[in-house]
């Protein structure tokens, strides 16, 4: 017989605490971070650490600068022209900042998964192993083990496994997008980070790839930037709140999307004007 | 309306389904209070058509709980309401719930009315009407403060509970030895106790909706909280 005692209810999500992670729970720790196109600010002095092995999601009106953010965490910002960053962003209390890291490496590190799928045109099989080849790998065994984890781990493998070899541009939207995930993880990176990853998808897609990210967290740390306030509701463990540049609040999802503590936030998750 | 704040949201649409259901809520309130007092009239002054109504108006207030638990499920359904908007919806939910009851339990004390054993006992009648009318004082202020979602209103209000209690005590004392001096008038005594019985739940049920008037404007949970944490509260908001 299952017992379940009202205490076990209370306690079965437990909460951590943002604002005192140890080093162990830290996957990323983001001090002082500013960044400029030009003269233009973009983020203010964002300092947050988002721990490992969990969801993080960040929301926010447009240009408020929550993709600007996701995208300095794998340095994707340096290819931009003009764009200045101050302050530190350690991955595993390592600053990627500094001059001697290998960007290469470090986006090994830290995968990315865009608004639109990007499969190549090549065939799934060589969309999922593109990342090992890059790296050396050309064991036809071990490229054959990751096509069939990697692609297991985004929920893909049932519906395509008999058709490896078939062009990657044949599958559908929330395919495609399974696929770029499967892609991201092959080359198994500590982070992975999703710009909108449901956006161009419909309804059903979307809930596949919400589950998938549920299932991705219990081997990587995911950081997700999501338009959609539902999502991130539904996906996060912990939400951040951007408004303008700067970081309004920061909490656990519950109590972010229940009990807000700044009016800003309240205003923007409940759709008022600010 | 003053914290509800809810004429805000880019949706118009929203704006008015939450208005809406407000008013209804509000509604709901004036109805239970009117079928309350009119209880209470009927027993003091033991008008059996004015009971016959209470009874007879019940489904009224039946009818708006089932269609605001409706409405209520539909702006879930269709807006996902969040934060204060989720509170302010789950704080009417079960506030309507605790309506309908009242409303029940003013249906029971009607009851004594057409039981007819009014002039007998005035004396009796007197204290149950003078218990009736804190509860029905304590209604008339839960109701103002939800409308206000006034928190402080609320803390006091709650803090008022206490004393329906010892009246009823004290007037179930009262009771017990009237059944013992004169046996005979067991079974119409039982009929104001149950009475006594009801006012005292519609106390609780007062104090259950100001415990969601505190949860909307908090965000907190105060049930089974100690009257000193909740006192705690009142004075960090003043």
């Amino acid at each position: 017989m299952i017992t379940v005692s009202p205490q076990n209810i209370a306690n079965s999500e437990s909460k951590i605490d943002l604002a005192n992670l140890s080093p162990e729970q830290k996957a990323l720790d983001i001090n002082n971070l500013n960044l400029f196109y030009g003269e233009k600010q973009a983020l203010n002095d964002i300092s947050m650490a988002i721990p490992k092995g969990q969801v993080t999601a960040f929301i926010g009106p447009s240009g408020c600068g929550k993709s600007t953010l996701l995208r300095c965490i794998n340095r994707m910002n340096d290819l931009v022209d003009g764009c200045r960053i101050e302050g530190q962003i350690n991955l595993h209390g390592q600053n990627i900042y500094e001059k001697h890291v290998d960007v290469a490496a470090l986006r090994r590190k830290v995968g990315m998964v865009f608004q639109r799928p990007n499969p190549f045109p090549k065939s799934i099989y060589e969309n999922v192993v593109y990342g090992l080849r890059i790296m050396g790998e050309n064991n036809r065994r071990v490229l054959d083990e990751a096509v069939e984890k990697s692609l297991k781990a985004a929920a893909l493998w049932n519906e395509v496994k008999d058709r490896l070899h078939e062009s990657a541009l044949g599958l559908s939207g929330g395919q495609q997008q399974r696929l770029v995930i499967a892609r991201a993880i092959a080359i198994e990176p500590e982070v992975l980070l999703l710009d909108e990853p449901t956006s161009a998808l419909d309804p059903i897609s979307t809930l596949t790839i919400e589950e998938l990210i549920n299932d991705l967290k219990k081997q990587f740390t995911v950081v997700i930037v999501t338009h959609n306030m539902q999502q991130a509701a539904r996906v996060s463990d912990q939400t951040a709140f951007m408004y303008m540049g700067d970081l309004i609040e920061y909490s656990d999802t519950n109590t972010l999307f229940t009990t807000p503590a700044k009016k800003k936030t309240e205003d923007y998750i409940t759709g008022r004007y600010g | 309306m003053d914290n509800l704040n809810i004429g805000r949201h880019i949706s118009g649409q929203f704006n008015e389904d939450l208005e809406r259901v407000i008013n209804h809520v509000m509604q709901m309130g004036g109805l239970v209070e009117k079928q309350l007092s009119d209880a209470l009239t009927s027993v003091y002054e033991s008008d059996e058509e004015l009971a016959k109504r209470v009874h007879a108006n019940d489904y009224q207030v039946n009818k708006l709980e089932v269609s605001i638990d409706d409405e209520c499920t539909r702006i879930i359904a269709k807006r996902q309401p969040a934060a204060g908007d989720l509170r302010l919806i789950m704080a009417i939910v079960k506030t309507i719930a605790d309506l309908e009851r009242i409303g029940d339990e003013a249906e029971k004390i009607a009851e004594v009315t057409l039981q007819s054993l009014g002039k007998d006992h005035k004396d009796l009648l007197q204290n149950l009407d003078n218990l009736g009318r804190r509860v029905l004082e304590t209604l008339q202020t839960t109701l103002d403060a939800f409308t206000r979602m006034d928190v402080n209103a609320a803390i006091k209000i709650h803090r008022t509970d206490a004393k329906i209690d010892r009246e009823y005590e004290a007037l179930m004392r009262q009771l017990m030895t009237y059944m013992m001096e004169e046996p005979r008038s067991i079974p119409q005594i039982m009929t104001v106790i149950w009475s006594a019985r009801a006012l005292e739940r519609i106390g609780d049920r007062c104090q259950n909706i100001c415990e969601y008037i505190i949860y909307f404007v908090k965000g907190k949970v105060v049930r089974h909280t100690s009257p000193e944490d909740i006192k705690k509260l009142k004075d960090s908001t003043e």
